[in-house]
């Protein structure tokens, strides 16, 4: 197993609050990783870090053996890390199928000024594009209702093209940020399994935040926990599960 | 046999402007309607420019006049220093043989090249007013925008050497109407080339949510200063024929009112939509010219009472605000609503009538009266304030216009 991100002492200051501190842990290839801990633990800020939203104040982030802190957040894209958002932020105007489009469009290859032309390889490349994404919305159960504006989809469908969407850019790394908030059990199931299926069949490496202890515990392989901005432990869901630490973090919730 | 079909549709839109052109000089005349369609596909062309700016790319600038003054006064300059030099050039001296005759070649071929060399120099005025749209937003860049706008403006009008105040003359004057729209067709297809293949959606991601775009690999900074290019290039060319076709350029015929009247044809049609876009143009630029011309059949300017506009204005205000209760609080079938906002209007059509004649009994108000001409401006506004009280997304929100569209049901076009 080799390591694809390495975080290192990864530190960053808003003003006075320090909303990640010296946090690190590693993911191996093939990893379904959970990031836990209570509210304004700092999970959203990490992934902000690592796809270069911000800069971290210091320490660093590896992926791939290469210095990513700093990088911005398009480039981090096309190096293959991608992620989906907690508050839900998709092209409301656009199209399912358009929205997965503009992930996939990452690969494009055919210039701004064939395209202008309309000249033959940009429509078949546009052509291609659309099959390549319209394929992935199949895989998240989406292809009926692929011309449908993407604002009036349902939420639980629009966490679902969310992460179709991240699919397209074809990372190596993917990041879900809460894909269960607001969904029933029947949905967390569907999507606990195309998580799973992501990992095996489309071989990803997935890092993922969530509130819903039994969707973590019975999803992911190891668990990084995270209160006030501080990693409070790391392991596999058992030894999560009974660590006192993340127990008095979650004042006694069930774990 | 792609290539055979575009050239076949090139050829036919060149046809189709040259047999308009032809259509417009056939009537006698036809001096001010043939100005008339040269302002207009102008105005489409700047039009459309703007919206891939403002409501494809979602950038708020209203300093569009700035790219057209760009193009015009380049030429201008072109004009006064290299015309001579360019007609009298041996190998344009051969090149003329070739056309109908010697000037038609000659001054099209300096067309060409001009209408280049405007776009040119607005896409780098572009690129320089695209920069600040990196850091600023929404009302920020409009107010950086509008500044350069004025900016470019004073400049001009504070250079000897540009002809200050004044301007600068043109030389030659080129009659280039179906040049013109040729223009216009090739920025609406520009655009549209550019929604229907998937590099359009990079710039519609941008309007949308530049966050999530960069998440997803779209270098945003690029996209932004794409669209200012373009958009810019188009109308620097737009004023590269303005100033051939007035024979001079000056300060005043780029005043801060071309920028907004821009501006209101793109929000009018829709931000977003091409079709909106050049509808929104025709509209804008078409009625308050039409309302010019209203006169009796004695060529005599009709007169309308204080009374009766009064009266208009009442009956107007207390429609607009009844179908606005309507569109919100009735949730009845769509035909029955449709019925009710015509039925108001055509209420208030009658009631403003018999409102005006009641008002024409106060001699204060009956004794005063206006032209239609010179209340054309004030009809302008008052048609504007009704349309966006009434649809604020505009005309074709952020639709096309599509023969099937048209004919759907309302449900399955939304779908
Ligand atoms: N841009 C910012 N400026 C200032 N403070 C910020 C910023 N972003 C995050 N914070 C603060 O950092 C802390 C961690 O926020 P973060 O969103 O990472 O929490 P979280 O673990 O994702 O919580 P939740 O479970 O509620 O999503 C919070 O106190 C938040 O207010
Ligand atoms: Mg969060």
């Amino acid at each position: 197993m080799s390591t694809i991100l390495q975080l290192t002492d990864a530190t960053i200051k808003f003003g006075g609050l320090t909303a990640v501190n010296k946090v690190s842990f590693n993911l191996q290839k093939g990893d379904l990783f959970g990031l836990i801990g209570p509210n304004g633990a700092g999970k959203t800020t990490c992934f902000n870090l690592i796809t270069g939203v911000y800069k971290p104040t210091s320490g660093s982030i590896v992926f791939n053996g290469k210095e990513i802190s700093g990088t911005p957040s398009n480039k981090i894209a096309s190096l293959g890390i991608c992620r989906t958002f907690q508050n839900i932020r998709l092209f409301p105007a656009l199209s399912v199928l358009e929205n997965v489009v503009v992930g996939a469009y990452l690969r494009h290859k055919t210039g701004l000024g064939s395209a202008l032309a309309y000249l033959p390889s940009a429509i078949a490349e546009t052509e291609a594009l659309r099959a390549e994404a319209f394929a992935l919305l199949q895989v998240v159960d989406l292809d009926d209702v692929a011309h449908v504006r993407s604002a009036d989809l349902p939420y639980g469908k629009q966490r679902r093209l969310e992460i179709a969407r991240a699919m397209a850019t074809q990372p190596s790394l993917l990041l879900l940020d809460e894909p269960a908030a607001g969904m029933n059990p029947q949905e967390k199931d569907d999507l606990a399994r195309v998580v799973r299926r992501i990992r095996d069949e489309f071989e990803k490496t997935v890092l993922l935040i969530e509130h819903d202890m039994r969707f973590v515990m019975g999803l992911c392989e190891r668990i990084v926990v995270l209160d006030h901005g501080e990693e409070i432990a790391q392991g596999p869901p058992e030894a999560i599960r009974s660590n006192p630490k993340v127990i008095e973090a979650y004042l006694g919730e069930a774990v | 046999m792609f290539y055979l079909k575009r050239f076949g549709w090139v050829i036919l839109a060149i046809l189709l402007c040259v047999g308009f052109e032809s259509v417009v000089t056939s009537g006698k005349n036809f001096d001010y309607v043939y100005r008339m369609c040269v302002l207009a596909g102008l105005y489409v062309t700047l039009a459309v420019s703007l919206n891939l700016i403002n409501g494809i790319t979602g950038q708020f600038s209203i300093g569009h006049a700035a790219f057209y003054q760009v193009g015009a006064y380049i030429t201008g300059f072109f004009a006064a220093t290299g015309y001579k030099g360019f007609a009298s050039n041996s190998l344009v001296q051969q090149l003329s043989h070739i056309g109908v005759n010697a000037t038609w070649t000659v001054q099209g071929l300096w067309l060409v090249m001009m209408v280049l060399a405007g776009a040119a120099g607005a896409a780098v005025a572009g690129f320089v007013v695209g920069l600040p749209s990196l850091r600023l937003k929404g009302d920020y860049l409009a107010i950086v925008t509008l500044g350069f706008g004025e900016i470019i403006r004073i400049v001009c009008q504070n250079q000897p050497a540009l002809g200050g105040a004044y301007g600068m003359k043109i030389e030659p004057r080129i009659n280039s109407m179906w040049f013109v729209w040729l223009l216009a067709i090739l920025c609406i297809a520009v655009c549209r080339n550019l929604l229907k293949t998937a590099h359009g959606l990079p710039f519609l991601a941008v309007r949308e949510d530049e966050v999530a775009s960069s998440a997803m690999g779209v270098d945003v900074t690029k996209v932004k200063v794409t669209a200012f290019v373009i958009g810019a290039a188009f109308a620097g060319a737009a004023g590269a024929l303005l100033g051939h076709f007035e024979g001079f350029v000056s300060p005043p015929m780029f005043k801060m009112e071309v920028s907004f009247m821009v501006l209101t044809m793109v929000v009018l049609g829709g931000t977003g939509s091409i079709t909106g876009s050049t509808v929104g143009a025709l509209l804008l630029f078409g009625i308050p010219e039409w309302l010019r011309q209203i006169e009796d059949s004695h060529h005599n300017p009709i007169l309308v009472s204080a009374g009766s506009v009064l009266g208009f204005a009442i009956m107007l205000v207390a429609a607009v605000a009844y179908v606005r209760h309507l569109i919100h609080h009735f949730h009845g079938e769509k035909k029955a609503k449709t019925q009710r906002i015509v039925g108001t209007f055509a209420a208030a059509l009658v009631a403003q009538f018999f409102l005006g004649m009641l008002l024409n009994l106060v001699p204060a108000l009956r004794d005063k009266s206006w032209p239609y001409a010179d209340l054309r401006w004030a009809i302008f506004a008052v048609t504007l304030i009704v349309l966006m009280l009434l649809r604020p997304q505009g005309m074709f929100a952020h639709h096309e216009f599509s023969v099937a569209r048209f004919f759907k049901r309302p449900k399955e076009a939304a779908a």
